[in-house]
C-alpha cells in the first residue's frame, strides 16, 4: 500500500537545528517589531507627542464669574475632539505668568493682576487635525464670554505637516524592517531550499510532487511566522508595558499602558501577524522557487 | 456862629439900643446914669469881643470836630470793612491753601505713583523682550508660549493703560495745581493790597484820634470859657434891663416935672412899619444871603436865631435909610463892627451893621433913602450888611415890611 506522507512541518523534520536557530532569531526580531508596531500604535506616529504639547486657549472676558468659567469648560469638555477642557482663574495665570516671566512679581502690586481667567482646551490625539482644532474653535468665538481664542492658527499648519511627516517616516521605518524581514526570511527560505534539494529530489522520485511541497512548506512557513510574530509582539507589549510603567514620561510620547489592552490595538496586532504569516508564506514560496531555477 | 453866640449878641444889641435910645433922649437928670451906663457899655463891649472870639474859636473848634469825627466815622467804617474785607480774603487764602497743599499731596503721590508704573512698565517690557528672545516657557509647549506671550501683551497694555491714566491724571493735577497757585498769588497781591490800604487806614484813624484828641481838648477849654462868658453876658443882660427901666422911670419923671397935663399923658403908643410916612426902601441893591428867624445849619447841626437879616452887596456901597428917623445910635459893637440905630419914633428902630463908616451923627434927623454910612471894602469885592428892624423891642423880619432880593 502506498501510503502519502504528511508533508506539513517538512523543513523541522528535514532540518530542525537550522530551523531553530532561524525561529529564535525571529522571534527576537518580532519582539522588537512588535514593541514598535505597539508604540506606533499607541502614539500614533507623533500624534501624541504633538497633541500633548498642543492646546486650545480660550481667554474669558474679565468679569466672567468663575462658576460660569466652569460650566463653559465643561460645555466645551463635552465636544467630540475634546479630549480635556480645565479652567483656570485669574491667580493661577497670573502664577503661570510669573513663572514664565520670572521678576514681574513686584509689580503687581502697583496695578494689581490684569491677566482673566482662561480655559486650557486639549485635543485627542487622534483628533487633532485642522478641521477638528477649526470646529473647537468657532465654537468658542460663539460664546460672548470668551475675549480671545489662542489656537495656533500661525504655526499650527507647519506643526500638522510635520507630524505627518514624522508619523508616515516611522511607519516607512517600520514598513522597511518589514521589507528587510521578507528578504532576509527568502534568503533563508531559498538557502533551506537548496540545502534540502537532496531530500526534496528523494520525494519527487517517489512521487511527491513538487508543488505540493511548496506548498506545505510555505504553509508551515506562514503558521510558523503568525506564531512567531504573535509571540514576539506579545513580548514586546510586555516589555512596553513594563517599559511605561517604569519610565512614565514616556506615556506622554507613547501613550498610557492600558491602551496596549484596547481592542483596537489586539486587532492591530493580529493584523500584524497575519501579515507576517503571509511574508512568511510567500518568502518561502519565493526562496523555492528560487532554489529550484538554480539546480535546473 | 453858635446859638448860643447869637443869643449873646442878640442879648447885646438889644442892650446897646436900648442904651442908644436913652442916651438922646435922656434927661439932665439922667446924665450920671447915662454916664454910667456908657461904662457898662464900654465894658461889655469889651466882653463881647472877648466872648465872640471865644466864640468863633468854639464855632472853629466845634466844626473841626465834627469834621475830625465825621472823618474818623468814615475811617472807622472803612476800617470795619476792610477788615471784612480781609477776613474773607484770609478765609480764602486758608481755603486755597488747603487745596493747594491737598492738590500738591495728591500731584506728589501721582508722580510716585507714575514713577512706579512707569518703571514697572520699563521692566515689564525688558521682561517681555528677555522673554521673547530666551523663550519664555516650555519650548516644547508652543500653545503656552502663545499664551504666555499674550498674557504679556495683556499684561503691557493693562500696565501701558495705568501708566496714560496715572500721566493723564497728573496733568490734570498740574493744571488744577497751577491754576490754584495763580488764584493763591492773586489772592495774595489782594490781601497785601488790602493790607496797606488797611494799615494806610490805620494810620490815618491814629492821626485823626490825635486830632479829634487835641479838638476835644481844645473845645473842653472854649466850652469852660463860653460858659464863664455866658454868665457874665446874663449879668449885663440884667444891668441893661436894670438901665432900661431906669430910663424909662426918668422919662416918666421928666415927663410929670414938663407939666401936669403931660404927665397924665400914657407913653407913646408903639407904631408899625408899615405906618411910617413915605413906607420904607431898601438899604442898598443887594441880595439877602442870611434870613430872619430860625435857621438851621446843617455843617454844624445847630439852629441859630437870626434877629435881622444880611445883605450881600457890592464893596463900598452906601447904605441909606429905610425910613425918616433920627440917628438914635452910631458907634461900635462886638462883633456888628460900627452899628447905627436910627429910631423911627412910636417903639421902631433900623440897626445896620458892619459898616465901615458913618455918614451922619448921633442925634442927626435922617429922611428916607438918605446915605448914612458905607460898606467897607474886601478883596472878593462883596461886603455885607447887617439889618435889623425893631418894633416895640421885637425883632420883626425885614422882608416881610421891605422889599429885598432873595
Amino acid at each position: 500500500m502506498s501510503e502519502r506522507p504528511s508533508l506539513w512541518w517538512i523543513d523541522w523534520r528535514l532540518s530542525r537545528g537550522p530551523l531553530v536557530r532561524e525561529a529564535t532569531g525571529r522571534f527576537l526580531f518580532f519582539c522588537l517589531l512588535g514593541f514598535a508596531l505597539l508604540s506606533l500604535i499607541l502614539s500614533g506616529g507623533a500624534g501624541r507627542f504633538i497633541a500633548d504639547r498642543y492646546a486650545i486657549t480660550a481667554v474669558l472676558r474679565t468679569e466672567v464669574p468663575q462658576a460660569e468659567a466652569e460650566g463653559l469648560a465643561r460645555k466645551v469638555a463635552a465636544l467630540p475632539p475634546v479630549r480635556s477642557a480645565a479652567y483656570r482663574d485669574p491667580e493661577v495665570a497670573w502664577k503661570e505668568f510669573l513663572r514664565a516671566y520670572p521678576g514681574m512679581e513686584p509689580l503687581r502690586g502697583a496695578g494689581g493682576n490684569p491677566l482673566p481667567g482662561y480655559i486650557e482646551i486639549r485635543i485627542r490625539p487622534e483628533r487633532l487635525t485642522g478641521a477638528d482644532v477649526r470646529l473647537v474653535t468657532s465654537a468658542l468665538r460663539s460664546v460672548s464670554h470668551v475675549e480671545q481664542v489662542l489656537a495656533g492658527d500661525e504655526w499650527l499648519p507647519r506643526l500638522l505637516r510635520a507630524e505627518h511627516i514624522v508619523s508616515w517616516a516611522f511607519r516607512g521605518i517600520f514598513g522597511a524592517f518589514l521589507a528587510g524581514f521578507f528578504l532576509v526570511c527568502r534568503l533563508q527560505e531559498r538557502a533551506r531550499a537548496v540545502a534540502l534539494a537532496g531530500d526534496f529530489a528523494f520525494l519527487a522520485e517517489r512521487g511527491v510532487p513538487a508543488g505540493r511541497l511548496a506548498f506545505f512548506r510555505a504553509a508551515g512557513a506562514a503558521v510558523s511566522g503568525f506564531l512567531l510574530a504573535a509571540a514576539g509582539t506579545a513580548a514586546g507589549g510586555g516589555a512596553l508595558f513594563l517599559s511605561l510603567r517604569t519610565f512614565p514620561f514616556l506615556e506622554n510620547v507613547i501613550g498610557p499602558s492600558y491602551e496596549l489592552i484596547l481592542p483596537r490595538t489586539v486587532a492591530a496586532a493580529a493584523l500584524f501577524s497575519l501579515v507576517v504569516a503571509l511574508l512568511s508564506g510567500a518568502a518561502s514560496l519565493l526562496g523555492w522557487m528560487a532554489a529550484r531555477s538554480r539546480r535546473k | 456862629m453858635t446859638r448860643g453866640t447869637r443869643r449873646v449878641l442878640s442879648a447885646f444889641i438889644a442892650a446897646a439900643m436900648s442904651i442908644g435910645i436913652l442916651f438922646p433922649a435922656a434927661a439932665p437928670a439922667a446924665r450920671d446914669v447915662a454916664a454910667e451906663l456908657r461904662r457898662e457899655r464900654a465894658r461889655l463891649i469889651q466882653m463881647k469881643e472877648r466872648e465872640e472870639k471865644t466864640a468863633l474859636e468854639l464855632t472853629e473848634a466845634l466844626r473841626k470836630e465834627k469834621l475830625s469825627k465825621g472823618r474818623v466815622g468814615e475811617i472807622q467804617e472803612r476800617l470795619k470793612r476792610q477788615r471784612s474785607l480781609l477776613s474773607r480774603i484770609d478765609r480764602k487764602v486758608s481755603v486755597l491753601n488747603g487745596r493747594l497743599g491737598e492738590t500738591e499731596k495728591a500731584v506728589r503721590e501721582l508722580e510716585a505713583e507714575h514713577g512706579q508704573a512707569r518703571t514697572g512698565l520699563r521692566r515689564a517690557e525688558v521682561a517681555a523682550f528677555s522673554g521673547q528672545r530666551a523663550g519664555a516657557g516650555d519650548p516644547w509647549r508652543p500653545s503656552g508660549r502663545e499664551r504666555e506671550r499674550y498674557f504679556m501683551r495683556v499684561y503691557l497694555a493693562a500696565d501701558a493703560e495705568g501708566v496714560a491714566r496715572i500721566t493723564m491724571a497728573r496733568e490734570r493735577k498740574e493744571e488744577e495745581l497751577s491754576g490754584l497757585e495763580r488764584q493763591v498769588a492773586v489772592t495774595e497781591r489782594k490781601r497785601t493790597q488790602e493790607k496797606k490800604v488797611g494799615e494806610t487806614l490805620l494810620s490815618r484813624q491814629e492821626e485823626e484820634r490825635h486830632r479829634l484828641a487835641d479838638i476835644e481838648r481844645e473845645k473842653k477849654r472854649k466850652e469852660k470859657e463860653l460858659k464863664s462868658l455866658r454868665a457874665k453876658i446874663a449879668r449885663m443882660e440884667s444891668v441893661v434891663s436894670r438901665v432900661e427901666r431906669q430910663v424909662k422911670e426918668r422919662e416918666r419923671r421928666a415927663r410929670k416935672a414938663a407939666g401936669g397935663s403931660e404927665a397924665g399923658k400914657p407913653a407913646e403908643v408903639p407904631r408899625r412899619f408899615a405906618s411910617l410916612p413915605g413906607g420904607l426902601s431898601a438899604p442898598l441893591a443887594g441880595k439877602v444871603v442870611t434870613r430872619f428867624g430860625r435857621q438851621h445849619d446843617a455843617t454844624f447841626d445847630v439852629t441859630i436865631e437870626n434877629r435881622g437879616v444880611e445883605i450881600e452887596a457890592s464893596s463900598g456901597a452906601s447904605v441909606k435909610s429905610v425910613g425918616q428917623g433920627e440917628v438914635a445910635f452910631a458907634g461900635s459893637v462886638s462883633g456888628f463892627g460900627n452899628v447905627l440905630i436910627l429910631q423911627h419914633g412910636g417903639g421902631l428902630f433900623s440897626v445896620y451893621g458892619r459898616l465901615e463908616t458913618f455918614l451922619v451923627k448921633q442925634g442927626e434927623a435922617v429922611k428916607k433913602g438918605a446915605a448914612v454910612g458905607r460898606l467897607p471894602g474886601s478883596p472878593s469885592g462883596k461886603s455885607v450888611l447887617y439889618l435889623e428892624l425893631r418894633a416895640g423891642g421885637t425883632a420883626i423880619d425885614p422882608t416881610s415890611v421891605i422889599r429885598l432880593d432873595r
